[in-house]
């Protein structure tokens, strides 16, 4: 019996091991301890679970970012886990974007724990399903084959529905729920339906083995191609796939709908530029053409659509539509340092987005999201360092210089042009120009009108405290520390690390 | 004609008009979940015939057992009338579907054929246990293995979702 045991590498899969083997420990821990009077000297209640639990799962995903950060410093090049059937990979792309997911994770840990407690819905399953949700990610952005591919958007999806209708008792996280999971199905079906096009046309599940078969005049593979394509476009919420997007992002727990906008976002993006580049790289123009039309119509409608909306969630959905058009800019010029650019802005993005939602999360009291804009008004009153927290979030977001956002829009749209794309920057432009309008709505309802209604929760919790600060120190970091020189690209790296993994193709 | 593939045409004309006779049966659920068990058993008789006995097995167990009996399941739990779920009336989406669902098939049809691969020649022993197993503990360990860990999310889920008190 001929087996390649000696030449597996179980190492690749460290950081998926750490974060599922974590979801199980936090589910046993819950039995354990919800069981007992007192741990650790500390009567046990709801909040006391919820608390550790929490704090456990921030240490297993924080764990898991070490390991990943570990790959990134030492990497020297690709391993796989097995060479004969590679399935997960892991190299610099791949560390980097679990170490994203781990930060958004860990975020969303911190922002669950009081958030939950406010809203009553407090229970231990919550951390598992983030866990699960999470190991799922890892999965997804070192696959290297259609079938771990397909495993890591299913682990990523399933528990997210669930997530999605949290709180069980009101109706709006039911019908973000139910949304989700039937949008949810069909997209599987989409995906999976594309996976098997292209497996009959090509003969393999494996990304190289794809690329080294496809044959651009094979109907079957184009149109393999093209249904992957709207499979991750529905998971990205691009326009025209995006319908779902506003309500599920509204009706879902505001902890996890900032889960949704930014860590599915973050994973998905990068598990499609490995298939771009992997799979179906050097770029082919019909891929190109068809992010083209993507990103135009998500900008377009995404901006548009924000202007009109009376809800922050819903209008933070828009924008994460918007961002998603942004971001399909990168892929759609497909060279090296547009990819970087992607990454840079995934990276930003995941600072101001976060930030964001966290300071509708810290506003919520009484069982109940402030989440309409008039809730917002004479907020610098009430609580003035979350107004400018908010006021510098969407700032960043709106893409104003001295701020991150600015910063990563800026080397998007020069790669873009750079390539002699003129419209697509143009049309993107355009689009921060009108986001200004929804932007700006908020600090301007914060600092000049008086309050109404009932009083925020006046408190911020410790865990909350930390996410408003990371977040508002790395987006300010990022916006000002690249005016110190020219060549901030090369500071950055993500063009090397993008060209590694271009080089180890073979 | 050998038996086999007199087996398989007959099999395979059981397995559209069952299949039809799900997909048509709009009145009774039930009815139309029973034509779908005949559906799976005979594709799962054209496995037998493809000497894939493993992948047949399988489609019984999986398919025929499992799947259908948890259809039925959700069928009598949601108690549906039959009336619940009148075909709309609305004449439209129903002649635009069809039209793009025919259009879409006659691409495919015209060009399908050429687009297919010459397919390599199937190894004897495919669908066999020994085939089945190498591929599942060898080459495609790590899904295999992950696969627990989606089973795990799906309970999970579903018992945040539905339980009655979560404590």
């Amino acid at each position: 019996m001929v087996t390649s045991t000696s030449l597996v590498n179980p190492s690749v899969l460290a950081p998926f091991g750490v974060v599922a083997t974590g979801s199980l420990v936090v589910l046993l821990l819950e039995v354990l301890v919800g069981k007992r009077q007192s741990f650790l000297g500390r009567p046990v209640t709801r909040e006391f679970v919820g608390t550790l639990l929490s704090g456990v799962s921030s240490i297993f995903l924080f764990i898991a970012l070490i390991v990943a950060a570990q790959f990134f410093a030492t990497m020297p090049g690709r391993i796989v886990f097995d060479p004969a059937h590679p399935m997960v990979a892991m190299d610099r792309l791949t560390a980097f974007a679990t170490i994203l997911v781990c930060i958004g994770s860990i975020f969303t840990c911190w922002l669950a724990s009081t958030y939950l407690d406010e809203l009553r819905i407090h229970h231990g399953e919550f951390y598992a399903l983030l866990l699960l949700a999470s190991s799922g990610m890892v999965l997804l952005v070192q696959s290297v084959d259609l079938v771990t591919l397909f495993m890591g958007i299913e682990l990523m999806s399933i528990p997210i529905y669930a997530l999605a209708g949290f709180a069980r008792r009101d109706l709006r996280s039911n019908e973000s729920a139910l949304k989700y999971f039937l949008v949810g199905s069909f997209t599987s079906a989409i995906l999976l339906y594309g996976m098997a096009l292209l497996y009959g046309a090509t003969g393999s599940t494996d990304f190289v083995q794809i690329r080294q078969a496809f044959d651009a005049s094979n109907l079957l593979a184009i149109a393999g191609l093209g249904l992957l394509v709207v499979g991750f476009a529905f998971k990205v919420a691009a326009v025209p796939f995006h319908q779902w997007a506003p309500d599920v992002y509204e009706g879902a727990p505001t902890a996890v709908t900032s889960y949704m906008a930014v860590a599915v976002k973050v994973s998905a993006f990068v598990a499609l530029l490995r298939i771009a580049i992997q799979a179906f790289g050097p770029m082919d123009a019909r891929l190109s053409d068809l992010f083209w039309v993507l990103s135009a119509a998500s900008i377009v409608v995404g901006n548009v659509m924000a202007v009109i909306q009376e809800n922050v969630k819903r209008m933070l959905a828009y924008s994460s539509i918007a961002n998603a058009g942004y971001i399909l800019i990168g892929l759609a010029v497909g060279t090296e340092e547009a990819y970087a650019a992607v990454l840079f802005f995934l990276l930003v993005y995941l600072f101001m987005n976060v930030g964001a939602f966290a300071v509708v999360i810290t506003l919520a009291t009484g069982g109940k999201d402030r989440d309409r804009y008039e809730d917002y008004a004479g907020l610098s009153r009430t609580r003035p360092t979350l107004a400018a927290l908010l006021t510098l979030f969407v700032v960043a977001q709106a893409g104003l210089p001295g701020t991150g956002g600015f910063i990563a829009k800026f080397i998007l749209f020069s790669a873009a042009l750079k390539q002699g794309f003129v419209w697509l920057p143009v049309i993107a432009i355009l689009g921060s120009a009108v986001s200004f309008y929804y932007y700006l709505r908020l600090p301007v309802l914060m600092y000049t009108r008086d309050p109404e209604g009932a009083a925020p929760r006046m408190e911020t919790s410790t865990g909350e405290g930390l996410v408003l600060c990371t977040c508002a120190v790395a987006v300010l970091l990022l916006g000002l520390f690249p005016a110190a020189g020219p060549g901030f690209l090369s500071h950055f790296r993500a063009l090397e690390w993008v060209r590694e993994t271009v080089a180890l193709l073979g | 004609m050998s038996f086999a593939a007199g087996l398989f045409y007959v099999m395979a004309a059981l397995a559209v008009v069952t299949a039809l006779g799900m997909v048509l049966n709009l009145r009774n659920t039930v009815a139309g979940a029973m034509c779908l068990v005949v559906t799976m058993i005979s594709l799962a008789v054209i496995y037998v015939v493809l000497d894939a006995h493993f992948v047949a097995v399988l489609q019984i167990m999986v398919y025929a057992g499992a799947i259908l009996v948890l259809f039925l399941f959700v069928v009598m739990l949601l108690n549906l009338r039959s009336d619940a779920f009148t075909p709309s009336r609305a004449t439209a989406p129903k002649v635009v579907g069809a039209a793009v669902g025919v259009a879409v098939l006659a691409a495919f049809l015209a060009k399908l054929p050429d687009a297919l691969p010459k397919v390599a020649e199937i190894p004897a022993d495919f669908g066999s246990y020994r085939q089945v197993g190498l591929a599942l503990y060898r080459d495609y360990v790590v899904p295999f293995e992950v696969a627990s860990f989606l089973l795990l999310a799906a309970v999970v889920g579903a018992v945040v979702l539905a339980k009655r008190r979560l404590s």
